[in-house]
């Protein structure tokens, strides 16, 4: 039931001046999973507490702002996203979630990340490399319910694709709002067709959205600041 | 073993032919189990199912409503309070550059279990 992808192996790059500790310790109720397969060594393992509704997986909730017209390297987008925390329970979830501001109320470009614990919401992670996305373009107004959709399908393990599943982003931008889900396998058709199945099924998104699938690769060679684009295929 | 026999009326069994011209038409629950998936198969085995509506209803839950110890306070991102349906528009007032018309979440799944 772990996931088997390394811990994170920093938090995060060193600046940030806020703490960047997720809520473990408290989550604690017994020791007994302490002492588990994972290579934790510096953090306790978040587990869920005693009464509560175990997740799957555990999952990270992260954040980042990006001040609009800067380019993303790799190296500032590490330093532009904060970790909020990790759950391992439902219970767990709705602490974080209630007191974090909904997509729809975010400022400027912002994000929302929500990814399984030991992966990073970066497609150079090793999950992430060969994979690929849904990216689903929402005109304003709808983001916040269907990000609350999308998260609560991804951790109720609706979309059925055994492990394939990495995380899930909202994306706040000028004038639309962008949802995606991330998977680790981007050739693997009948995964991303199951996961776009469950889109339409859970999201109830208005006719004639169109959902299209990116993989990282593709997103890598034409970023800003990466390859220039030649205009070859 | 009962010697009187009484033979019933045969009747087929009753079926509703339904048409659909399109996908969305299916009714969401169609093909799923109670509080399970879409999906016939579960690839990499048993997992822990949760449907929607079973994790709303764990929002409300004591446990819930306290912030996680070490939140980060990120102004405009994360709160120490708690941040429901009804105080979205107070977050809105402070923060508003979008469409501020609140979306009644309530009426957008009526066919819900």
């Amino acid at each position: 039931m772990n996931n088997k992808f390394d811990a994170l192996k920093d938090d995060d790059s060193g600046d940030h001046d806020q703490d960047q500790g997720s809520p473990k310790d408290s989550e604690k109720e017994k020791a007994e999973d302490e002492d588990k397969e994972q290579n934790t060594s510096k953090k306790k393992m978040v587990v869920p507490g005693a009464g509560e509704h175990p997740l799957q997986y555990n999952y990270t909730f992260w954040y980042s702002r990006r001040t609009p017209g800067r380019p993303a390297s790799t190296q500032s987008y590490e330093q532009n996203i904060k970790q909020i925390g990790s759950f391992a329970s439902v219970e767990q979830f709705w602490r974080f979630y209630s007191h974090m501001i909904r997509p729809g109320d975010l400022t400027g470009h912002s994000d929302f990340h929500l990814f399984k614990e030991g992966i990073k919401p970066m497609w150079e992670d090793d999950a992430n490399k060969m994979g690929g996305k849904w990216i689903i373009r929402l005109r304003k107004g709808l983001a916040s319910r269907c990000w609350e959709n999308l998260i609560l399908a991804m951790l109720g393990e609706q979309f059925m694709v055994g492990e394939e599943i990495c995380g899930a982003v909202v994306s706040v931008r000028f004038q639309e709002d962008i949802i995606s889900i991330w998977n680790k396998t981007a050739s693997d058709q009948a995964t991303t067709a199951r996961i776009r199945d469950t889109l339409r099924r859970v999201l109830n998104l208005p006719p004639n959205t169109i959902m299209e699938y990116k993989t990282h690769t593709d997103s890598i060679k034409y970023s800003m600041g990466r390859l220039p684009w030649t205009g070859e295929s | 073993m009962s010697t009187s026999r009484q033979f019933s009326e045969s009747r087929a069994i009753p079926t509703r032919t339904v048409l659909i011209n399109d996908t969305t038409q299916l009714p969401h629950d169609y093909c799923t189990t109670p509080g399970g998936t879409l999906f016939s198969t579960t690839p990499g085995g048993t997992r822990i199912i949760y449907d929607r509506k079973f994790l709303l209803d764990r929002r409300n839950s004591p446990i819930a409503q306290t912030a996680p110890a070490h939140l980060p306070v990120i102004p405009g991102v994360t709160s120490q309070n708690v941040l429901r349906e009804n105080k979205k528009n107070e977050a809105n007032n402070h923060i508003n550059k979008h469409d501020g018309k609140p979306i009644t979440d309530d009426a957008q799944f009526e066919m819900d279990i």
